[in-house]
C-alpha cells in the first residue's frame, strides 16, 4: 500500500455548540492510521457531537471543517464516503424484526476489508435471531459487527461498551486492537466513560471539557490521577494499574 | 429455484389460481360464458389490480415510515385520495388526477408531520400511527363536506369513493399495469430499499441516495393509491395485512417481499369482492365493508400484541 502523507481524518478550528453553550472549541487534530482513539468527558460535553461531525452526519451548531484523507468532507460523494468510515450510533432503532445475518448482508458496502468472524464478537450463535429480540449488550455488539463489514478503514463507535457486560467489555477491547493491526490504514475513534477500559482499547485520548477546551495526546500521558481530575472534576484513585473515580 | 419454486410462491400462485377461478365460477346466474367475459372478468380484473396497487403501497410506506404497521388507508393517503377524487367530480375534471393528488398531498403531509414531530426519537411507531389516524379523520370530514355540496344525480357515485366498492369497476387493465409498473420499480431498487428500513440515516451512511429514493417512492406510493381509490374507492387493510403476512413467514428480501406482496393483495381482495357479492346475494356488499371487517381485527391484534 502506498504511503498516504494526509491523515485519515482532519479537523481544523472545529467548533459545536449546544444552543448558547459552546462544547468543542477550535479543534486541530489528526487521527493518523493505526491510532486508537477514545473520546472522554462529561456528560454532554460534546462527544456523541464530535463523533457525528467526524461520521459527515448532520450536526446542529458546527463551525469549522473536517477532511478525510485530505479532501474535504463535503467534496466525498455518499457512495465513496461508504467506502471510508462506518458509524456505530450509541442506540440502534429497530423497527423490522431481520435476522442478524441479513442485517450484516446489508451493512456491507466493499469486499475489501468487510472479513469478519462472527465468534470474535461472540455473535456466531445470533445470526439468525431477529434483531428486535437481542438483549442490549448483543444488539450493540451486532452493530459494531455491523459497522465492521461495511469494509471502511475508518470506524466510529458511539459508547461500543455501554450495554457491555465485564467479561464482554474486555472482548471488545481486544476485538478493537486486532481489528486496527489486521490491516494496514485502519483508524477507530470511540467513545466511552469507563477509563480502565479506556486504558485497554485506545492508544490516543481526546479529552472534552465541556467548555470548549479540549486535549489530545496519548493514553498513557492524559490517563492519570491529575489530568482525570482537570477534566471531570472530581478526585481519582490509582488503583492495580488503573483508575477510579473517588 | 431450479428445483422448482419455493414453497411461498407455490401456495401464493396455487391460492391466487383457486380464488380466480371460484370468482369467475361463483355468483348470482352461476356460469354462463358470455356473462363472465362481460361482466365477471372486468371486475375480477379490477380486484386483482387493486389490490396488487394497495398491497405494493402498503409495503412502500412501510419503509417510508420504518413501521410495520403503515397502511394507505389508516394513515389517511386513502382518505386523501377520496377527497381529490370527490373534488374532481364536482368541478368535473378526470377521477383518477384529483385521486392522485389527493394521495399525493395527503402521503406528503404525512411524511412532512412524520419528521417534525418525530425528529427526536427517529419515527418512533405510535405516534405515528396516531398522526395519520387524525389526517384520516380529518380527510374523511372533508369528505363528508364535499359530498354534502355533491348534487343528487351524482351522489350514490360519490359514495362509492367513502366506502369502497367494485360493482362499477372497469379499470382492471389500467391497475394491473400501473401495479406491475410499480412491482418493477420495487425490484429494480430492491436493495436500496432493504437498506432505507435499517433507517435513513443509517441508510445514507451506507452510500444510499436517500433523498432522491424517499421521494419516488412516495410518488409511486401515491400514484398507486389514487389509482386505486379512483378505481374502488377506499378499500382498506390489504396493504398492512398482505406484506405484514408475508413478513410473518419470514420474507426479508423486498424484491421478493413485493412480488408476493402483488400476488397475495390481488388474491386477497379478488376474495373480499367474491365474499361480498355472494354472502348476502342478491344483494351486494361494498368490499370496502368486508375489507374493513377482516382488517380491523387484524390491525388491532398487530398493534396490542406488537410487531415482532
Amino acid at each position: 500500500m502506498p504511503a498516504d502523507p494526509h491523515p485519515l481524518i482532519e479537523t481544523r478550528g472545529l467548533a459545536l455548540w449546544a444552543g448558547t453553550r459552546r462544547l468543542v472549541d477550535g479543534l486541530d487534530w489528526r487521527v493518523n492510521a493505526g491510532e486508537r482513539w477514545c473520546l472522554i468527558g462529561r456528560n454532554a460535553s460534546g462527544k456523541s457531537s464530535l463523533l457525528r461531525a467526524l461520521a459527515g452526519l448532520p450536526v446542529p451548531g458546527r463551525q469549522g471543517s473536517v477532511a478525510w484523507q485530505g479532501r474535504p468532507q463535503g467534496e466525498w460523494p455518499a457512495a465513496e464516503a461508504a467506502c471510508l468510515r462506518a458509524w456505530m450510533p450509541q442506540q440502534a432503532t429497530d423497527r423490522f424484526a431481520l435476522p442478524v445475518r441479513r442485517l450484516l448482508e446489508l451493512s456491507r458496502v466493499q469486499v475489501e476489508g468487510s472479513e469478519l468472524d462472527l465468534a470474535t464478537l461472540d455473535i456466531a450463535d445470533l445470526a439468525d435471531r431477529p434483531v428486535t429480540r437481542l438483549s442490549g449488550g448483543e444488539r450493540q455488539r451486532v452493530a459494531i459487527a455491523q459497522a465492521a463489514v461495511q469494509g471502511a478503514p475508518v470506524m466510529l463507535m458511539d459508547e461500543p461498551i455501554a450495554f457491555q457486560d465485564p467479561a464482554h467489555q474486555g472482548l471488545v477491547a481486544r476485538w478493537c486492537a486486532d481489528w486496527v493491526l489486521r490491516r494496514p490504514g485502519r483508524a477507530l475513534v470511540m467513545s466511552s466513560h469507563d477509563m480502565h477500559w479506556v486504558a485497554r482499547a485506545a492508544t490516543h485520548v481526546l479529552a472534552l471539557h465541556g467548555d470548549g477546551r479540549w486535549r489530545a495526546g496519548r493514553a498513557q500521558d492524559l490517563l492519570g490521577a491529575q489530568p482525570l481530575g482537570e477534566i471531570f472534576g472530581c478526585d481519582w484513585l490509582a488503583a492495580g494499574g488503573s483508575w477510579l473515580p473517588v | 429455484m431450479i428445483h422448482g419454486l419455493p414453497l411461498r410462491w407455490t401456495l401464493a400462485l396455487g391460492a391466487a389460481a383457486v380464488v380466480l377461478l371460484a370468482a369467475l365460477a361463483f355468483g348470482s346466474a352461476g356460469w354462463d360464458t358470455a356473462l363472465v367475459l362481460a361482466l365477471r372478468l372486468p371486475r375480477v380484473l379490477a380486484a386483482a389490480g387493486v389490490g396488487a396497487l394497495l398491497a405494493l403501497a402498503g409495503l412502500v410506506m412501510q419503509v417510508l415510515l420504518r413501521n410495520p404497521l403503515a397502511d394507505p388507508y389508516v394513515l389517511g393517503t386513502s382518505g386523501g385520495a377520496s377527497v381529490g377524487a370527490l373534488a374532481a367530480l364536482l368541478i368535473g375534471t378526470h377521477v383518477w388526477l384529483g385521486a392522485g393528488l389527493g394521495a399525493l398531498g395527503a402521503g406528503g403531509l404525512l411524511l412532512l408531520l412524520a419528521r417534525r414531530a418525530l425528529a427526536s426519537t427517529d419515527e418512533a411507531s405510535p405516534r405515528l400511527i396516531l398522526v395519520g389516524a387524525m389526517l384520516a379523520a380529518l380527510f374523511g370530514a372533508l369528505a363528508t363536506l364535499l359530498l354534502m355540496m355533491t348534487p343528487d344525480e351524482r351522489l350514490r357515485g360519490a359514495i362509492f369513493w367513502l366506502v369502497g366498492d367494485l360493482s362499477a369497476a372497469r379499470d382492471g387493465g389500467v391497475c394491473s399495469a400501473a401495479a406491475g409498473l410499480l412491482l418493477a420499480i420495487l425490484i429494480v431498487r430492491g436493495r436500496p430499499i432493504d437498506r432505507l428500513m435499517l433507517g435513513s440515516e443509517a441508510a445514507g451512511l451506507l452510500g444510499e441516495p436517500v433523498r432522491r429514493l424517499r421521494v419516488e417512492l412516495l410518488a409511486a406510493a401515491s400514484m398507486a393509491v389514487g389509482l386505486a381509490v379512483a378505481t374502488a374507492g377506499a378499500v382498506g387493510f390489504v396493504g398492512l395485512v398482505v406484506p405484514q403476512a408475508w413478513r410473518l413467514a419470514g420474507v426479508q428480501h423486498t424484491r421478493e417481499l413485493a412480488g408476493l406482496s402483488a400476488v397475495g393483495g390481488a388474491t386477497l381482495l379478488v376474495a373480499a369482492d367474491l365474499i361480498s357479492r355472494t354472502v348476502a346475494a342478491p344483494m351486494e356488499l361494498p368490499v370496502g365493508a368486508v375489507m374493513a371487517l377482516l382488517g380491523a381485527p387484524c390491525f388491532i391484534a398487530l398493534l396490542v400484541r406488537g410487531v415482532r
